[in-house]
Formats: C-alpha cells, structure tokens, sequence
C-alpha cells in the first residue's frame, strides 16, 4: 500500500481554465488528476445534444483537453478520472481512445463508466408507483411532466470508478457520478478500502477532501471574500490533496503557482453549497464536517485530520431535467442627472409596451441595476443622484415568440425612453430546464465499467 | 455600528432552490457574536419576499463558522430564476448587511 497519494484536482466545471490542470500533471507527481464538469443543469444541455446527433452528449470541451492531457499523463504515470463523459460516456471514451491512437499512446486503457443514465428505465419507475417527490419543493406529480422531460440521472457511488482502476484503467470517462466520488474512488481503490464499518470514518475523510478540493481554484483562493489579499489569480495553481491511509490529508499546491492555501481558503470551501453541516449527503457515505480539525502549517499547506462520519445512504438523488418554458430579458442603462428618474419611467414605458404587444407572461423581474439586482429588498436606495443606474427585465413565458416581444419591446426603448438611454447587444431569449430532485432506491442502480485500449 | 462585515468571511452557493451561505469569524473571538447576529428571523426580514421557505442556522464550533440555509430563496432555483445571480453567489455578502448584536 502506498504510504501517500497525490491527489490534483483538474477542472471545478465545464469551462474552467486548462492551464493549471498541465501544471499540475507536469510538476505535481500526481498518482491521480480529478476533474469535474457537471453542474445540476449541464446534464439536461448535454442530453438534449444527444437527442439532436446520438454521437454528441459528452462534454464537448473532453477531447481538447485530453489531447493536452493524454500524453502529460502517460510520462508521469497519473490516472485520470472525469465526468466528462456527461449524457454520453461510451461516445466520450470512444473519441478519447481514438485521440489517445492519434497521439501513439499506444495500450493506454480508457474506461467507460454508466449505468447512472435513467432515461430508459423513467418510465417503469413512473409505473412502479415509487415516491419521486420532489425533495426541494415537495411537489409530487412527476409523471404530469413526463412529456417534458429530457434528462434523468442518478448521482451514483464511487464503485464504478474503483472498478475501472482494477482493471487497470488509465483514464476514467464516468457520465453522472458524483463530483465526490471523482476523489473517493481512487482513494477507495488505492488504500482497498470497503464499504464496512471499519473504513466509515475514513471514507467520510475521503468525502470531506473531496468536497473542500472538487471546485479546483475555490479552494486556493478563488471566489474569496479576501479578494484583494490574493496574489496573481490569474495564475492560480489548482489544489493537490496529499491522502494518507489513516485518514488524514494535507491540501496544498505547487510552488510559484498564484493563490494561496491557508486556513480560511479552506474553511470558506468547506462551508460552501452544503445542507446541514453534520451530515453532508454523498452517495459514497455521510461526512461530519463538524469534526474536522484544520491545521494551517504555513506555506501554502494546511492539514485536516479527525474526520468523521456514518455509512453510505440507501437512497440516492436523482435529477430530472425537463423543459419549462423560456426566459426574455433586457437592459438598458440611464445617465446622471436624474439617473433613478429615468429608469423609474423606462420601467412604466416597459409595462405598456408589454401591454400593446399582449405579452403573455407566467413571471416578470424588473432590477435596478447598481442599486438592488444582486441583494433584492435587503439593498437600501440611494440618498444621492448615481452616475449611473441600469433597468434589466427578465420574464418567464410558455414560448419563444412570447420571450422575443421582451427583447422587441426592450429595443423600442430606444427612441420611445428617457433621453440619454443606453443599451448593450439585446439578448437572445434562452430557454429553461426545469430541474425535479428526487430520491430512489440504490437497488435501483448497476453501474457497468468497460476498458477501451487505444 | 459594525456589521457582520467588519467580524466574518462569506461564501454561498445553491443546491435547487436553497441559498447556502457559509458565514466564517475572522477570529475566533468573534464567533459568539457570529452566533448571537445570525437568527432565522433576523435573515428572513433581511431579504423579505426573496425569502419564501424556512431559514435554518448550523453552527460548527470547529471551524467558528455558521452555515445558514435559506429555503425557496432562489425565485425557483438557477435553472429557472429570473435573477441574474442564478446560483445566490451574491446573497451570502447580502447577508453582511446585518448588525453584530451586541452581548
């Protein structure tokens, strides 16, 4: 067993930057690169891709990425793993054996991981009468949106990846795991880990590290609020997890690279986009983010040791991905003086003009721009006149041609609006996804792993 | 009057229609006052009809932090908010607006 694993993680989303990801591959001596790239929507965008042409529904940026990535990977012996298979892993792997042949990196094993796809069992699910409330909004009526609907994944375990590195996988191409397990697995893997109640707590350390590393850049001092104390973030090295078999784990990055690892960029992640911090959910266990001790040893290097947890749950999440419509939006900006004055009447101008055009809208959002779009009735008003003030309008219509009368109606501000309107490019409407979070059995689910070798 | 502000760190996120906002004392001194200033009640009159479900606050005594879960808070969550700020990134500074209550 090794006494240490190097962890790097690789990409926190689709369309993240390449750059520190061949950093860590060249310096970092990793064992294993991670990389995420599915947020709760993308997998909708991705399967409707596939409906369009059965040879797409992958992360379109998957093959630029290997191409860098593929033959770093090989002279340093890292394993990468990745969800970026998305809607369709088998394609995604296909196309990554075929660059990997391209590339002469003959013999190289490319993994292909499913079963987290429920599209073609929905509707025997729908059938079989099993509860698929929605968890965020308690709605109940799924199968009213059947016709709707475009995507439907289950954020699965780790088991397939692990089952992947078995079989000697170079390169994981997984669909919807989840993000976590692209760090637990090959922790699991490596130290040999089980799903018994003697590695619990460990796999809760593996989850925690997980969580704290899988947006890459938030950890080393991005997204923070000490903005102004964080050196060349334009070069922001992404974080590398030193793993150790007793369930402790050093998170750091390499050295010149921008950023900075210490006790609040860490902190600041731990605490991000969780639910109850004592029991933060993950299909691979339940991690206890209230037992953590978190040591910054300086350098770029802070310690977590102590995690804790209970074992894996018996329900996993599901997402449902279903059409819902469209989204108009518009904005526009007005000049000192009487900066607020002008917006106010642009706003009234708008509503009339909604009104002649017979828009019909389920929803319509006016912000104020630079006073209260971003804090909503917790911004107070200005007690002077600003320099500038902008108006947005978005509006949630059943169909395109309604959503465009927002951008028609918008553009006739030009000349019917205040002096001194202003306007950027109008905006395209866009239409929306509607996302049905629900829970189902595990038995529900077999992954399936297969080796591709270039 | 200071404000949680001159006292914490922020960051938040979303998960369907719940804004997460991790809330981090700069000092460990300060994670009492953290405790006392942040109250469901005080962050549902903060953000009024941006607000439409339950707050719910969870401290973590290891890391002097809160963690404070504003339910129906996203206007639909980000695949369908009309918020230019679909994923509540923003909100969790919104937060910082509020008085440190004093012992």
């Amino acid at each position: 067993m090794k006494k240490q694993l190097r962890l790097g993680s690789g990409s926190g989303f689709w369309g993240d930057a390449l750059d520190p990801a061949v950093e860590l591959l060249e310096h970092g001596s990793l064992d294993y690169l991670s990389m995420d790239y599915l947020a709760e929507l993308t997998m909708a965008l991705l399967q409707r891709q596939r409906l369009k042409d059965p040879s797409l529904g992958y992360i379109p940026d998957l093959t630029t990425h290997m191409r860098e990535l593929l033959p770093l990977a090989r002279k340093s012996g890292t394993r990468i793993i990745c969800n970026g298979g998305g809607a369709n892993p088998r394609a995604g792997a296909e196309k990554v054996r075929d660059l990997a042949r391209e590339l002469g990196l003959k013999g190289m094993r490319i993994a292909v991981v499913e079963g987290d796809d429920m599209l073609p069992q929905l509707d025997a699910l729908l059938q079989s009468g099993h509860d698929l409330t929605n968890i965020d909004t308690g709605e109940q009526d799924l199968a009213a949106l059947r016709n709707r609907i475009v995507s439907a994944n289950v954020y699965t375990d780790s088991s397939g990846i692990v089952s992947a590195l078995e079989q000697g996988a170079d390169v994981v191409i997984a669909g919807r795991v989840s993000d976590n397990a692209l760090y637990v697995g090959p922790v699991m893997h490596e130290f040999g880990w089980t799903y018994s109640d003697a590695d619990t707590d460990r796999i809760a350390a593996a989850i925690t590290v997980g969580h704290v590393v899988e947006c890459a850049a938030a950890t080393t001092g991005g997204m923070s609020s000490r903005f102004a104390e964080m050196p060349s973030m334009g070069r922001v090295g992404f974080p590398i997890v030193e793993f150790e078999p007793d369930g402790s784990a050093t998170i750091t990055k390499l050295p010149g690279t921008g950023g900075r690892v210490d006790e609040f960029t860490v902190k600041e992640h731990l605490v991000y986009e969780i639910g109850d911090p004592s029991r933060y959910l993950m299909p691979d266990g339940v991690a206890n983010f209230c037992k953590v001790k978190i040591d910054d040893q300086g350098n770029d290097r802070v310690r977590l040791t102590e995690m804790a947890g209970t074992g894996r749950p018996d329900l996993l999440k599901m997402v449902v991905g279903y059409e819902d419509g469209w989204i108009g939006e518009g904005m526009m900006f007005f000049p000192w003086p009487y900066a607020l004055e002008r917006a106010e009447k642009a706003r009234q101008t708008l509503g009339e003009r909604f009104e002649r055009l017979g828009l019909k809208a389920s929803a319509i959002q006016f912000d104020l721009v630079g006073v209260n779009m971003l804090h909503g009735p917790a911004s107070p008003m200005p007690d002077y006149d600003p320099s500038e003030i902008g108006l947005r309008v978005a509006v949630h219509t059943e169909s395109k041609a309604e959503a465009e009368k927002i951008r028609r109606a918008c553009a006739q501000l030009w000349i019917m609006g205040p002096g001194g309107t202003s306007f950027g490019t109008p905006m395209k409407p866009r239409p929306v996804y509607g996302v049905w979070s629900t829970l189902i059995p595990r038995s529900y689910i077999s992954q399936t792993t297969e080796i591709l070798e270039a | 009057m200071t404000l949680l502000r001159d006292i914490a760190y922020v960051r938040s996120g979303d998960k369907g229609d719940v804004v997460s906002v991790g809330v981090i004392a700069r000092h460990p001194k300060d994670y009492p006052a953290l405790l006392r200033s942040l109250t469901a009640t005080a962050v549902k009159d903060l953000f009024g009809s941006w607000i439409t479900g339950d707050v719910e606050i969870y401290p973590m005594d290891n890391i002097d932090s809160v963690v404070v879960i504003m339910r129906g808070a996203l206007g639909g969550g980000a695949t369908r908010t009309l918020r230019l700020d679909q994923t509540g990134k923003a909100m969790g500074n919104g937060l910082l607006r509020l008085p440190v209550i004093a012992e």
